[in-house]
């Protein structure tokens, strides 16, 4: 019987039948007729200058179509969305081990690979910057030819004055953090195929997050006119934020133009993806944060140090993210935040869930534990405490008119038996065994910021059939963004999900509607839709009302497959209706834009995009942890999280977000970290660039702590990251509760006993 | 590539006479991965999966012969290794993933002669022999004479491993695995220890300790063994032991673990046989 | 060399190099793209399908071993209409980017038909060597959990 999908109740995703039943294609599942492969030749060296590349061999091979460098580039051969700075092809220097330096196009991947091995590469070395401290040094070896030497961008933000404050403080903790690179590691590594039309219209089907945006990207480093790319993207594989932003995309197309109208298609192998894929940043952060004796917060200094890699991606704004949430969902009045955001020869850092925030969430929660030691208060009080509230003004300055839920899950916290019961369950800790519990309290800037108009476009169709079709324009990378359109379609439209249609982003069918990142992707094209789809419902049951001979149309709604009177139940099927509306007449667009602040700290006209936010949704964690005295080894036996996400539409969706974010937050607590000696990469496969497996992690227990987020579409706000900011903080602040007070993630089982042996008890 | 899958041992044997160069394979899933990092492809691989006899248990004497090609899991799920031989069964329960043990062989993992190779120390602690079929014969001979290096085995031209033959310890003992790695399943043994003690009227008559990952191949430790014997299981003795252990390993530093860390936690792991054992 | 296998219920007779990865043979050559490629080393489980019933890694399986071999994908788990635990999978919020879940739901359905009534730690540990970046496994086990009861209440696909 069917039934309408409605508004936050517990649904099964639209697009999950598929998916489980391996029916869905991905761009991966492309494999077009006559298609050849394409592969890049890698430097496999940090830091050098080309001094020559012997491309015959592979040239004069048999089943080889094309061998490309950086000769053959057309464009301005840079890649990147804001900072440009990113070659196509390296034809000079290169500067990280990842850097492509060679296209090669053939019949067959065996080819392909002899084909990549045969050209013979001559860089001459350079030494290598191989992290802050080298990049930072006054002799450092310039990773481009900056007048700043190695660093990329550098800024203040500032409220109040935070240095004198600091000196009238009664309690000052002080405490320098580090977090590694981690890697996405979605399962579906990079990849795409593409195709030059006789009319020069390159058609591409890629694993991105941004297909709208990479027409400008691609357009710009291949000299190719933005309106001549057509791009579609398929449900991806997980992105995380690694697939916004060119991966494959210039390569590919640059590709397409050497092989004389076929297909190509290119896909990184998990070994290429971890090399020249795009990263979390490292940090170094060090954090100064003065209280009064009450515990109340007054001043933060904290200087922040992010490594970029060796190109700026999204870097800057990476950190600038990064100065706007250091002082944490707290109130702080006197801030100063200092950040660098600096070039290195380690593999290119960009945007992952979290954007920044993951990384400083550590250190502001480091020191709020380690102040709450200090004062002997209870570490949840204490946060309660400072908690932001509806109205305050956060770190930055910004005025918190937007849901402000961040007591209330904390609030949760309390109340739950893990956090009542932990001094019990401490002293029932096993032989060999110690525990702690720990919590964090986060928060995630959503959507652009200032500067970014982040807005969307949707567009809703009633077909020939009489079914509706709604164009998902927003990549759905596994988020379920486009599954929620279909129930709020249900929603407005009042059908049946059976009636509904799906489709996944293409640039000749959908509208801009920009990239699937900074939890905006449900949150702006959501509001787009729901203005689409009253549209529809209005024109519809207007129209039916000319059909049916009433009135008024307000005595008219919509069921599942027709139009009704509620009156007299008389009804008229959609697929008849249709047949009324000339074929340009049967869709309906919609146009939203997230609101943002005015609000700018001093300092934060340095930041001309993306900074600062306005609307937060909040989230408080707690970790039961064990650690084994003879290993090291820590294990997360119970894990649960509050969190403020406005209100939730589906329960199952927003628990999926929270369980995976925090499953890739216990990765980067106590697993992942992109190893690099001397800038070259040792985690090279899944075997040794460690990512949580079933056996690894607890349940994960979710709560919604609704609130309601007035812009919202139906008072929702975006959760896909503020959940990836809890668990490291979370962890180490049971690990700092049994004596080991860790600064560096992850938490190593080495590290541990490292931190064994500087604990005497 | 050519890939011969003969169905009986003898015809194994033929191949492997008349392609010196073929590489054995079993399970593959140790061989194919090596081939892709070295991005080398063998002309011609000798695939096991098809010979009947290579695979199976067969229990008798007191001991347990296990066919080369016995897949993991059937290792794990045998029950007269889960009863008489907990020690390779706590291997094999930590050996890679699921899927892998479906794939992978008992043979294969001794022949990668690696000192990370999980079954590689139960056997050496256990006195495993390994069994070697040629077109002249059988020969047996300790695993860890067969073992001669990293990655090298006393294997000669045309030979294939056949077999591992398992005494069963007599008598009362305690056998304890475990394997420190990065994660819980598809974890490569950043330290392993397999223990096997046999204790008599609360005394331990006999110790064999031998450890993975903590040198270039599985490490034996005499002294340890030796001042064991005698004592009572206390955590003091355990203590004692780890610091010859200490002495006797000669770990490397990788991406995994630092010597440090693997020559402590290889001393560390001992302690665990007192609570085993209920002693403190 | 010429290989005959059954794939999907379906007989196949193909020409092959011998040395090709059966994960490549069935994605390119048979068009079953089910089986997924994550890692290519049998870390991440996304290729995995039942050979002879079996849950095996299809990227560290040459395509001269499916000679002769009956061969399941998820595709061919649900040809008469989705397996209770692709059902699970999908009503419980198993799904999500859904990349691993083909190879996850072959290792559940094998895995429940030797263990009718697991727990979440042995659903937990036969899921080890599928690997998902997604959903943090809670949800999956959940379907898995759940997946046992409809198959041990008669939902299964044998009624």
């Amino acid at each position: 019987m069917p039934s309408v999908q409605t508004i936050g109740s517990r649904s099964r995703r639209f697009d999950a039948m598929d998916k489980a039943c391996g029916r869905e294609r991905f761009a991966s599942d492309e494999y077009p007729e006559g298609m050849l492969w394409a592969g890049a030749l890698r430097a496999g060296v940090p830091h050098g200058v080309i001094r020559g590349m012997d491309t015959a061999r592979a040239k004069a091979m048999p089943g080889v179509v094309a061998v490309l460098t950086a000769e053959d580039v057309p464009g301005e051969n840079r890649q990147g969305f804001i900072h440009w700075d990113m070659p196509v092809l390296c034809g000079d220097k290169v500067r990280h081990a990842g850097d492509a330096v060679a296209l090669v196009v053939a019949e067959t991947r065996e080819v392909l690979s002899e084909a990549l091995a045969s050209i013979i590469l001559d860089i001459e070395s350079l030494p290598v910057v191989d992290g802050l401290d080298a990049a930072l040094a006054p002799d450092a070896p310039r990773v481009h030819d900056l007048e700043t030497g190695n660093i990329l961008k550098e800024a203040t933000l500032r409220k109040g004055d935070a240095c004198e404050a600091l000196t009238h403080c009664a309690v000052i903790v002080e405490e320098t953090f580090f977090t590694p690179q981690q890697a996405h590691c979605f399962l579906e590594t990079e990849n795409g195929t593409a195709r030059m039309d006789e009319d020069g219209t390159l058609h591409m089907t890629v694993s991105t997050q941004a297909p709208f945006r990479d027409r400008f990207e691609i357009g710009r480093a291949l000299g190719l006119p933005p309106n001549r790319l057509h791009l579609t993207a398929p449900y991806l594989g997980g992105g995380f934020g690694g697939k916004d932003g060119a991966t494959v995309q210039c390569l590919l197309a640059l590709a397409a133009m050497h092989a004389g109208g076929r297909p190509v298609k290119m896909w990184w192998s998990r070994e290429e993806s971890l090399l020249a894929g795009y990263k979390r940043h490292a940090a170094r952060m060090h954090f100064r944060l003065g209280a009064e004796a009450d515990g109340t917060l007054t001043a933060l200094v904290c200087d922040l140090d992010y490594d970029t890699g060796a190109y700026a991606h999204l870097g800057v704004e990476i950190m600038a993210l990064g100065l706007e949430h250091a002082s944490g969902p707290y109130r702080v009045e006197h801030l100063e935040a200092n950040g660098r955001c600096v070039y290195t020869n380690n593999p290119v850092a960009g945007a992952f869930r979290g954007f920044g925030v993951a990384q400083v969430c550590f250190a502001f929660e480091g020191v709020m534990d380690r102040l709450a030691a200090k004062l002997d208060m209870d570490p949840l009080e204490l946060r309660a405490k400072n908690a932001l509230r509806p109205g305050d003004r956060n770190g930055v300055g910004v005025g918190m008119i937007s849901s402000t839920g961040m007591k209330e899950c904390l609030a949760g916290l309390r109340g739950h038996p893990f956090w009542q019961s932990r001094d019990q369950w401490v002293r029932e800790a096993p032989p060999l065994t110690r525990r702690g519990v720990g919590i964090a309290a986060v928060h995630n800037g959503m959507g652009y910021g200032r500067g970014l108009a982040d807005s969307a476009v949707a567009k809703v169709r009633l077909t020939e059939e009489g079914r509706f079709r709604v164009y998902n324009s927003v990549s759905d990378m596994g988020q379920g963004n486009s599954p929620t359109f279909v129930q709020m379609a249900c929603e407005i439209l009042q059908q049946d999900e059976s009636l509904m249609e799906l489709v996944q982003p293409d640039t000749e069918r959908s509208h801009p509607s920009g990239s699937s990142s900074a939890g905006r992707t449900t949150y702006t094209y959501g509001n787009a839709l729901i203005k689409a789809c009253e549209a529809m419902r209005d024109k519809l049951l207007h129209r039916a009302a000319m059909v049916l001979m009433v009135d008024d149309a307000s005595v008219l709604e919509l069921v599942p497959g027709a139009v009704r009177h509620a009156v007299t139940g008389q009804e008229l099927p959609l697929a008849a209706l249709v047949g009324m509306l000339h074929p340009d007449d049967r869709f309906c667009i919609g146009e939203a834009m997230m609101p943002v602040t005015q609000d700018v700290p001093e300092g934060g006209e340095a930041f001309r995009l993306g900074f600062p936010h306005l609307i937060f949704p909040y989230a408080a964690h707690l970790a039961r942890v064990e650690v084994d005295e003879l290993t090291g080894n820590v294990s997360v036996s119970d894990y649960v999280a509050f969190t403020d996400g406005g209100r939730v539409l589906n329960p199952q969706n927003f628990e999926q977000q929270v369980q995976g974010a925090v499953a890739q937050g216990l990765g980067y607590a106590l697993w992942e970290d992109c190893f690099a000696e001397g800038g070259r990469l040792l985690t090279t496969d899944l075997s040794n660039y460690v990512i949580p497996g079933a056996g690894d992690l607890p349940d994960i227990e979710s709560h919604a702590v609704e609130t309601e987020e007035q812009s919202g579409p139906f008072g929702m706000k975006g959760i896909g990251e503020v959940g990836m900011n809890g668990p490291l903080p979370a962890v180490a602040s049971a690990l700092l509760r049994m004596g080991l007070p860790m600064t560096r993630a992850p938490f190593t089982p080495e590290r541990i006993l490292a931190a064994f042996d500087g604990d005497n008890s | 590539m050519n890939v011969l899958f003969p169905a009986t041992v003898e015809a194994a044997l033929e191949a492997l006479c008349a392609e010196p160069d073929a590489h054995v394979m079993a399970g593959g899933t140790d061989l194919l991965v090596r081939c892709r990092a070295e991005q080398n492809r063998p002309e011609t691989l000798v695939c096991l999966e098809k010979v009947a006899d290579l695979a199976g248990f067969e229990i008798s004497d007191g001991r347990i012969r296990i066919g080369a090609a016995t897949s993991m899991t059937a290792v794990l799920e045998n029950a007269a290794v889960r009863e008489r031989l907990p020690l390779l069964h706590g291997a094999a329960k930590v050996f890679a993933s699921p899927l892998v043990r479906n794939m992978a062989t008992l043979g294969g993992n001794v022949c990668t002669a690696s000192p990370a190779a999980d079954m590689l120390p139960p056997l050496y602690a256990l006195g495993a022999e390994v069994e070697l079929r040629s077109l002249s014969g059988v020969r047996t001979m300790p695993v860890n004479d067969f073992i001669v290096g990293p990655g090298q085995m006393a294997l000669a031209p045309g030979e294939l491993l056949s077999a591992i033959i398992i005494p069963i310890p007599e008598g009362r003992t305690i056998q304890y695995f475990e394997k420190v790695g990065r994660r819980k399943a598809l974890a490569i043994s950043v330290v392993s220890l397999a223990a096997l003690l046999r204790v008599e009227d609360g005394v331990i008559a006999e110790a064999r300790l031998a450890w993975g990952s903590v040198g270039p191949m599985v490490i034996r430790c005499p002294e340890a063994e030796a001042l064991l014997k005698g004592r009572s299981l206390t955590l003091g003795a355990l203590r004692e032991a780890g610091e010859k252990v200490r002495d006797t390993v000669s770990p490397i530093s990788d991406v995994r673990a630092s010597a440090e860390y693997r020559r402590q936690v290889a001393a560390n792991l001992l302690l665990r046989l007192a609570q085993i054992s209920g002693a403190h | 060399m010429i290989i005959s296998f059954v794939l999907d219920g379906e007989a196949r007779t193909l020409e092959v190099d011998g040395g090709a990865r059966a994960v490549d043979i069935l994605r390119e050559s048979c068009g079953v793209t089910a089986p997924k490629e994550g890692c290519g080393t049998g870390e991440c489980g996304a290729c995995t399908v039942l050979v002879d019933g079996v849950p095996r890694l299809s990227c560290l399986m040459l395509a001269a071993q499916l000679d002769g071999r009956a061969v399941i994908t998820a595709q061919g788990l649900a040809s008469d209409g989705p397996h209770p635990v692709q059902e699970a999978l999908a009503d419980l919020g198993g799904v999500q980017c859904g990349y691993c879940t083909p190879g996850i739901a072959v290792t559940a359905a094998e895995f429940l038909e030797r263990h009718p009534d697991p727990t979440r730690e042995e659903i937990r540990e036969a899921l080890s060597g599928n690997l998902c970046r997604c959903t943090g496994y809670h949800k999956i086990v959940d379907a898995v959990e759940d997946a046992a009861k409809r198959l041990g209440s008669g939902c299964g696909r044998d009624e």
